[in-house]
C-alpha cells in the first residue's frame, strides 16, 4: 500500500519568499560545493567493487591468522625500513594471488603452441584471467586427454619467470599451467622448456602439486591440508582445505611467528626499554619475543636460510602427515635437522636414509648434486654452505661464513642503491659485492693478491669470486656462482664433469693448460688426461662433448664479458651456432642469449622453442655468414678446433659429438 | 610563530635537497615528527592571535585569567611542537625518540587554554542569551 500524496502546497509568495532566497543566495557556493562533494563521495562509493573476503574464496589457498602468525603487515608500522626493502624484494613476490597487478604476463588472446600438443590459448574476463588447454594433470591415456578452461589463480616467482597456477576445480586444489613467462623476454614458452630436463620425457604436471609440494617454500607457515596423503587416492577424492599465513616469504618466515611480539610490543614502556638498552659489552639483549637471525650463531642463521635454499624431505610420511595438518614444525632458530632431512650427498651418501631416497628416486642425488656430492642447482646455496671449508672447518663463530657473510635480507640506510637494484643483485651487501666479502677474514691475501692470484691486481682472475665460486650452478635459464667456497682443480672437470673455474674464463686453452698451471703455481696434482683434453680448448670441449649441464654452464660462459675479454670472441660463433640445436631447449636458450651479446649479434633473430627446421636454418645462415666473415680467420689456434686457414675442423667436432654424454640429465632446480 | 613558519621553510629545503636524513625510508619516522612539528607549531601561532582578537568579547576575562590562559598557550606553543621536533631527533624505526613525552604535555596545556577561554566566553554571554542583565 502506497500512501498517495496531497496536493502540493502553494509555494508562499510575495515579500516572506523573497528573503528566503536572499538568505539563501550568500550559502550558495557552500551549498553547491557540499553537494558536488557529496556527488563526487557516493561515485567514489559505487564504482568501489569490494574486493571478496579471503575466507569466502573456495578455489584457491588461502591466507589465514593462526598459529601465532600475524602477516607482514602487522611489522610495517614498527619496522618501515625493514618492511620497505623486504616489500621490494623477491621474496616478498614469490607467490602471488593473479590479480590485474601483480600478473606481468599478456592473457588478451593469446595462443602457446605446443602445449601438450595443442595451443593454450589464454583471455581475459574483466579482472580475471583464464587459460585453456588440454589437461596437464590428466593421467590416462595421452590421446585422450580432455580440453579443460580453467581460471588463472596463483603465480609463483617474479625475478626471471612467472609460473602460472590455475583453480583445478576440486577444492583448493592447484596446477601449474602449461606454458610460462619469460619476464625479460617478455614471451610465453611450454613449461617444459623452461627446465632443463631430457627432450622428450614429460614433466610431472600433476593436480595439487602447489599444495602439496611448493607450498613448502613459496609461503609462510603453509599448510596442505590433504585429508589423506598426497597422491595416495585419486585427486579428485580428496578433501583439499590449504592454507597458509602469507603468501610469499614474509617476515614470519625468517623471524618465526611475530603474535607475542606485537602483542607485547603494544606497551610503549617495553619498547623504550629497549631502545635505551645501552649493555656495556656493547650486545644488546634483544627482544625475546621474536628471533632476530643475524644474532644466532653462523649454523643457526644459515639454516633459516637453509629451510628452504636446500635439498630437503621428510625423514618419514609420519613428518610430512604432521606438516600437512599443522604446517613444517621448524621455526627459526630451531635445528634444522631435528625435523627434515637435508641431503649432503659430501657425507651421507652411504646414510640409510640417502639410501632410502635414492631406492624410491634414482636421480634423487644426481639431478641436484654434482658426482663428488657438491650441489650443481640454484636455490639450494645452503648445501653449498654446508660443504664450505670456511664454514664447516671454521672454529669459531665470528670467523664463520654465514648466509649473512655476504647476503642482507634488509637493505641498510647507507645502502644508496634502490631496493630494486638491491633486490636485483641477490641482496648482497655492497662490502660483499668484491673481494672484501673474503677478506673478511682472510685478511693478510689483502697485501698478496698477484702472488696468490698470479694475474694482474685489476683482472678478473683476481677477484676472489671468480676463482673460488666459480659459476658451476644451473638454474633458471641461467647459471649462478658455486655457493661451495673450493679451489680449482683440473681434477674435477676431468672425474666429475664440472668445469673448473680457470677454463670457465680461458675458454680458448685446454684442461691440460689449466691442469700444469695450477700444478706449477700450487702444487695442484695434475689428473690423467686424455688426448681431448690436451689437444681441444675447454670451451668446445664441453660445449661438444658434454652432458646437458655443462653444455649449459658452457654456452652461458660463452656470454659472460670476463671470458669474452680473456679468451676473445671471435671462434665462438660456429659453437654457439651449434648449440642453438642443441636437443635440450635450456642448452638453446642459453647459447642464443650468449649469442647476442657477442659482436655483431645482437639483433639475431631466434625462437628456441621454434620448429627445429627453422632453429636449424638460422644455424646454418649464421655459419654461412661466419665462414664469409673475415674476422672469423682472427684466432687459429688448433685447439679451437680450427686449420690454419682458420676453418673449422668439421671432422673433429663431429667426432666429439658423437662422443658426447648424451645420458638424461633433468636438473631439479 | 616566525619559528615554525622557518621551520617550515627548513622542511621545504630538506626536500628540495632530497636529504636523506628527513626522507628516506627508515626516516619515515622523523619525517612525521617535524612535520607534525611544524603543522603544531604555525598553528598553534594563529591560535595565540585568535586568542588576542577574541579578548574584546571576553570582558569577563580579568587579567589574571587572560594571563593563565596566555600561559598555557605558550606552553602548549612550545611543548606541543617542540616535542614533536625533540621525538624526531632520534628515532627507533616506528618510534620516535624520547622528545615525544613533552607533547602529550604541551597537549594538555592547550586543552587546559581552551578549557578556560570556553569558561570565560560562556560567563560573557550569559547575560545575553538569558536576558538576565537588566538595567
Amino acid at each position: 500500500m502506497t500512501a498517495r500524496r496531497g496536493p502540493r502546497p502553494e509555494p508562499p509568495s510575495g515579500p516572506a519568499r523573497e528573503t528566503s532566497a536572499d538568505g539563501l543566495r550568500p550559502h550558495l557556493p557552500i551549498l553547491l560545493l557540499l553537494c558536488a562533494s557529496g556527488a563526487l563521495g557516493l561515485t567514489a562509493v559505487l564504482s568501489f567493487a569490494p574486493a571478496v573476503p579471503e575466507s569466502q574464496i573456495t578455489n584457491r589457498p588461502i591466507e589465514v591468522d593462526a598459529d601465532g602468525y600475524v602477516s607482514s603487515e602487522a611489522c610495517q608500522a614498527c619496522h618501515p625500513a625493514e618492511y620497505e626493502s623486504w616489500h621490494g624484494s623477491f621474496h616478498r613476490t614469490m607467490t602471488q594471488v593473479a590479480t590485474p597487478d601483480t600478473v606481468r604476463a599478456d592473457f588478451d588472446a593469446v595462443r602457446v603452441e605446443d602445449t601438450h600438443g595443442e595451443p593454450m590459448v589464454l583471455s581475459r574476463q574483466g579482472d580475471e584471467f583464464w587459460a585453456e588447454f588440454n589437461d596437464p594433470g590428466w593421467e590416462g591415456a595421452a590421446d585422450a586427454r580432455p580440453r579443460i578452461k580453467r581460471q588463472v589463480v596463483m603465480i609463483t616467482g617474479s625475478h626471471h619467470q612467472n609460473i602460472y597456477w590455475y583453480a583445478t576445480g576440486h577444492d583448493r586444489g592447484l596446477n601449474i599451467l602449461p606454458a610460462a613467462y619469460l619476464l625479460s623476454e617478455q614471451q610465453w614458452v611450454p613449461r617444459s622448456a623452461v627446465v632443463l630436463h631430457p627432450p622428450g620425457q614429460s614433466l610431472a604436471m600433476l593436480d595439487g602439486h602447489w599444495n602439496a609440494i611448493c607450498i613448502a617454500c613459496h609461503t609462510t607457515q603453509g599448510k596442505t591440508a590433504f585429508d589423506t596423503p598426497y597422491r595416495s587416492e585419486p585427486f579428485g577424492s580428496q578433501t583439499i582445505d590449504t592454507t597458509v599465513a602469507e603468501f610469499g616469504i614474509g617476515c614470519e618466515s625468517c623471524h618465526g611467528p611475530g603474535q607475542a611480539h606485537v602483542e607485547a610490543n603494544r606497551n610503549p614502556l617495553r619498547r623504550y626499554g629497549f631502545h635505551l638498552d645501552q649493555p656495556q659489552d656493547g650486545e644488546r639483549t634483544g627482544d625475546p619475543t621474536i628471533v632476530l637471525p643475524t644474532r644466532l650463531d653462523p649454523q643457526r642463521s644459515s639454516q633459516v636460510c637453509g629451510q628452504c635454499h636446500s635439498v630437503w624431505e621428510f625423514y618419514d610420511q609420519a613428518d610430512e602427515r604432521i606438516a600437512n595438518a599443522a604446517g613444517l614444525p621448524y621455526r627459526p632458530g630451531d635445528e634444522l635437522r631435528d625435523t627434515r632431512f637435508v641431503a649432503q650427498p659430501t657425507v651421507d651418501r652411504t646414510s640409510p636414509a640417502m639410501t632410502a631416497f635414492i631406492e624410491t628416486d634414482p636421480d634423487f642425488v644426481r639431478g641436484s648434486f654434482w658426482p663428488d656430492g657438491m650441489i650443481r642447482v640454484s636455490g639450494r646455496e645452503y648445501n653449498g654452505l654446508l660443504d664450505s671449508p670456511c664454514f664447516s672447518q671454521a672454529t669459531h663463530p665470528d670467523r664463520t661464513l654465514s648466509c649473512f657473510s655476504c647476503h642482507e635480507m634488509h637493505k641498510p640506510g647507507e645502502d644508496t642503491r634502490s631496493v630494486a637494484d638491491w633486490a636485483d643483485t641477490h641482496q648482497v651487501s655492497t662490502d660483499a659485492q668484491g673481494d672484501q666479502a673474503c677478506l673478511q677474514c682472510h685478511e693478510p691475501m689483502a697485501d698478496q693478491v698477484t702472488a696468490h692470484t698470479r694475474h694482474g691486481a685489476d683482472s678478473t682472475g683476481s677477484r676472489c669470486y671468480n676463482c673460488h665460486m666459480p659459476y658451476t650452478s644451473y638454474g633458471l635459464l641461467k647459471t649462478i656462482r658455486s655457493h661451495t667456497v673450493s679451489s680449482p682443480s683440473a681434477t674435477e672437470s676431468v672425474t666429475l664433469g664440472r668445469p673448473n673455474a680457470c677454463n670457465l674464463c680461458h675458454l680458448d686453452k685446454t684442461v691440460a693448460w689449466t691442469a700444469d698451471r695450477l700444478d706449477d703455481w700450487y702444487g695442484t696434482p695434475a689428473p690423467a688426461l686424455d688426448d681431448d683434453d690436451r689437444r681441444v680448448a675447454a670451451g668446445p670441449l664441453w660445449l661438444l662433448r658434454g652432458d646437458a649441464g655443462l653444455r649449459a654452464i658452457t654456452a652461458q660462459a660463452m656470454g659472460w664479458s670476463p671470458a669474452q675479454g680473456t679468451s676473445g670472441t671471435s671462434w665462438m660463433t660456429p659453437y654457439l651456432a651449434e648449440a642453438l640445436g642443441d636437443p635440450y631447449e635450456a642448452v638453446r636458450f642459453i647459447a642464443a642469449r650468449s649469442l647476442r651479446s657477442l659482436p655483431g649479434y645482437a639483433t639475431l633473430s631466434y625462437d628456441f622453442v621454434a620448429p627445429e627446421a627453422e632453429r636449424t636454418d638460422i644455424a646454418v645462415r649464421l655459419m654461412q655468414a661466419w665462414r664469409a666473415d673475415p674476422r672469423s680467420r682472427q684466432r687459429r689456434e688448433p685447439e679451437l678446433l680450427v686449420d690454419r686457414d682458420g676453418l673449422p675442423r668439421i671432422d673433429t667436432m663431429r667426432r666429439l659429438f658423437d662422443q658426447r654424454d648424451r645420458r638424461g640429465l633433468f636438473l631439479r632446480e | 610563530m616566525l619559528g615554525f613558519l622557518l621551520l617550515g621553510l627548513g622542511l621545504e629545503l630538506l626536500h628540495g635537497f632530497k636529504v636523506g636524513v628527513y626522507l628516506d625510508v627508515q626516516n619515515e619516522t622523523r619525517r612525521l615528527m617535524w612535520t607534525l612539528a611544524h603543522a603544531h607549531g604555525a598553528l598553534l601561532g594563529l591560535v595565540h592571535i585568535a586568542f588576542a582578537l577574541s579578548l574584546p568579547s571576553l570582558p569577563s576575562l580579568d587579567a589574571l585569567g587572560r594571563a593563565r590562559i596566555s600561559w598555557c598557550l605558550i606552553g602548549a606553543t612550545v611543548l606541543l611542537p617542540g616535542g614533536f621536533f625533540a621525538g624526531g631527533l632520534r628515532v627507533y624505526g616506528g618510534d620516535p625518540g624520547l622528545g615525544i613525552v613533552l607533547a602529550p604535555i604541551g597537549g594538555t596545556s592547550l586543552l587546559i587554554a581552551v578549557f578556560l577561554a570556553a569558561r570565560a566566553s560562556g560567563s560573557a554571554e550569559t547575560p545575553r542569551g538569558t536576558g538576565g542583565r537588566r538595567d
